[in-house]
């Protein structure tokens, strides 16, 4: 799907739109575990991985041959959101560390985001529906 | 690409332990002068235990990933060893020959605060559960030209 008729802003906006919505059943279970004893707080990279992979071509160790190691994802397709555990801070005495407070600061802040790449996303189809019909 | 369904069950499994931990909590107030159970002897006052959920097995080798995140589920309920509180009533039908009561190791300051607690979290997967919802909306506009 990428160039030609279909940028790739579909492919961007979807695997955004695929990441946020993971961040926030990520931050359910960070919110539905606030008082299990012993449980880590869950996180998604996702941003910075995506960052890397729309960054300049010169940034990006030489390969001669495919089955060099690259330090950067090749294509936005490859590019995944990722989830792992903060396993090194304490909360309360039983050992979870969740902050329900900022659970819920972030799940604000992600919800935003969410809506607005689902409105970026709209106003994409509205573009190519403008092109194809010469009228809206 | 991720069902909203199943973050909407995660929500939810933290509403459902946080309503059982309501009940216990209510037990424990509505027993807190039980001095007869059929254990014998005063009400012990009881505890819940969370623990995270997952939809498939998980283990060192297979650790979970976002697919089989399940929100939460209840270990256990557990009865408080703690020693029961002596009360000198020696009109008391349960009193020893000292005039002494044994009366529940219940706390009812203890079980407000957290009653307040569960109230709290039940709240936050509330609020969870309505941003999910939020989300699925977003999605569903796309194409509308909105």
């Amino acid at each position: 799907m990428a160039g030609g008729l279909f940028n790739s802003n579909f492919v961007t906006l979807s695997s955004a739109m695929d990441a946020s919505a993971l961040r926030h059943r990520v931050i359910s279970q960070n919110i539905a575990n606030a008082e299990t004893p012993g449980y880590k707080r869950k996180e998604v990279v996702f941003e910075d991985v995506l960052r890397e992979a729309l960054s300049p071509q010169e940034l990006r160790i030489k390969k001669e041959d495919p089955r060099h190691f690259s330090n950067y994802p090749e294509n936005i397709e490859d590019v995944q959101a990722r989830m792992g555990s903060v396993r090194n801070t304490w909360i309360t005495n039983d050992g979870n560390n969740v902050d329900i407070d900022q659970e819920m600061a972030v799940m604000a802040a992600n919800s935003l985001r969410y809506q607005t790449l689902a409105r970026l996303m709209d106003q994409n189809i509205v573009r190519y529906n403008i092109i194809l019909k010469g009228t809206r | 690409m991720l069902d909203f369904m199943d973050t909407v069950n995660i929500s939810a499994s933290g509403m459902t332990a946080q309503r059982f931990r309501l009940d216990v909590i209510a037990s424990n107030i509505a027993n807190a002068e039980t001095t007869r159970t059929e254990e014998g002897g005063p009400y012990r006052r009881r505890a819940v235990l969370f623990a995270e959920a997952f939809q498939n097995a998980v283990d060192e080798l297979n650790p979970p990933d976002v697919a089989s995140l399940a929100g939460v589920r209840v270990a256990r309920v557990e009865a408080d060893s703690g020693p029961f509180r002596m009360v000198y009533d020696p009109s008391h039908p349960d009193a020893d020959e000292n005039g002494y009561v044994q009366m529940p190791n219940v706390n009812v300051l203890r079980e407000m605060v957290d009653l307040i607690n569960a109230q709290r979290a039940y709240e936050a997967n509330v609020s969870a559960l309505n941003t999910t919802k939020a989300f699925a909306n977003a999605a569903l506009q796309i194409g509308k030209g909105g």
